[in-house]
């Protein structure tokens, strides 16, 4: 059986690695990736601000993820999960209006928003959910509850 | 837990800061105050096969006048507003290429049903100036719309057809169109039936 800080190693280090490169390749082009966001029509005055900021947070999170020590890493998976829920947001309320426009996931081009574009998304809001969980310190290293009376 | 949340938010904020800071200077950054938002007829479509609606069909004013007491039937005005301000098809929303993606969309949520009383296959009537004119619109929406059973037709000759025809229009009456007048006023926000 694989122990769960295996697993939680492995998707950490994955996520963190998927994480920077999504936010490396929307930094190519900001402007285009703002127009990619205002084609969701969610946020009509928010495209420019997400389009100058996301990617960098992407990048922030990703790292932290990788190279943070655990008490950080929680954080980063916590703002992770934060992000995947937004985007996943995003994505089914385009998929779900029947518009045909670019995901925008991995910069411009990313491909049409179809049904497996919003599994992919929630697979990895679980796997961000599962790094949030199962990345603790071993029991023994957890403080002690507080005892009342 | 708390703790958590507060590192999280820590991180989030950090990459926000490190991100204006970044496009602040980048001298290819977007720009907030002149960045402009794609209208109808620059909106960014998926590349690859849609599955979208036929090939828009160009209809004379007599023919598609025939759809328009079909209450699954909106008509679209693409003319510029103050052509459309002095008249226009009874019940037609206005949507020209200028306009707002999200006019778009709002155009796009009425064509994939939801709010329109009527389910099941509709008609989408684009008129304009001419005939270019509203099947460069009609093409964009065509792309935009992940609907197979969505027919568009454009109308041949524009408005001036239509109004030469004697068709109905916001000057004349048009007891056949109430229904997608209702429409219409849900979209623009204008009272159904207004010039």
């Amino acid at each position: 059986m694989i122990p769960a800080a295996a697993i939680a190693l492995l998707l950490r280090l994955a996520l963190g690695a998927l994480l920077i490169a999504a936010g490396l390749l929307k930094l190519r082009d900001p402007t285009a990736f703002a127009a990619e966001i205002a084609n969701y029509q969610l946020l009509p005055g928010g495209a420019a601000l997400l389009a100058a900021t996301l990617p960098s947070v992407e990048v922030v999170v990703g790292a932290s993820l990788i190279a943070l020590p655990r008490a950080w890493r929680r954080g980063a998976a916590c703002a992770a999960l934060a992000l995947f829920v937004m985007f996943t947001g995003a994505v089914a309320s385009a998929y779900f209006r029947r518009i045909n426009i670019d995901c925008g996931c991995f910069g411009t081009g990313g491909g049409p928003i179809g049904a497996l574009t919003l599994l992919r998304n929630l697979a990895l809001l679980a796997a961000a959910a599962t790094v949030l969980r199962l990345d603790r310190a071993p029991a023994g290293e957890r403080p002690a509850p507080a005892v009342s009376g | 837990m708390v703790s958590v949340i507060t590192r999280a938010l820590c991180l989030l904020g950090a990459g926000t800061v490190l991100g204006l800071a970044v496009n602040g200077v980048r001298s290819d950054g977007v720009r907030f105050a002149r960045f402009a938002p794609p209208s109808v007829c620059t909106m960014t479509v998926a590349a690859g096969e849609a599955p979208g609606p036929a090939p828009v069909e160009a209809l004379a004013p007599q023919d598609a006048a025939g759809l328009c007491g079909d209450p699954s039937t909106l008509i679209a005005d693409v003319r510029p507003a103050a052509d459309f301000a002095e008249g226009h098809v009874t019940g037609a929303i206005h949507l020209p290429c200028t306009a707002s993606g999200a006019a778009a969309s709002a155009a796009v949520d009425l064509f994939a049903g939801r709010r329109t009383p009527v389910a099941g296959p509709q008609t989408l009537i684009v008129y304009g100036d001419g005939t270019d004119d509203a099947r460069r619109v009609a093409d964009e929406l065509r792309q935009r719309v992940r609907r197979r059973d969505l027919r568009i037709v454009v109308v041949s000759g524009g408005f001036g057809a239509w109004s030469q025809a004697g068709l109905a229009c916001s000057s004349g009456p048009c007891l056949h169109c109430a229904a997608p007048a209702a429409v219409s006023a849900s979209v623009t926000g204008a009272p159904a039936g207004a010039p």
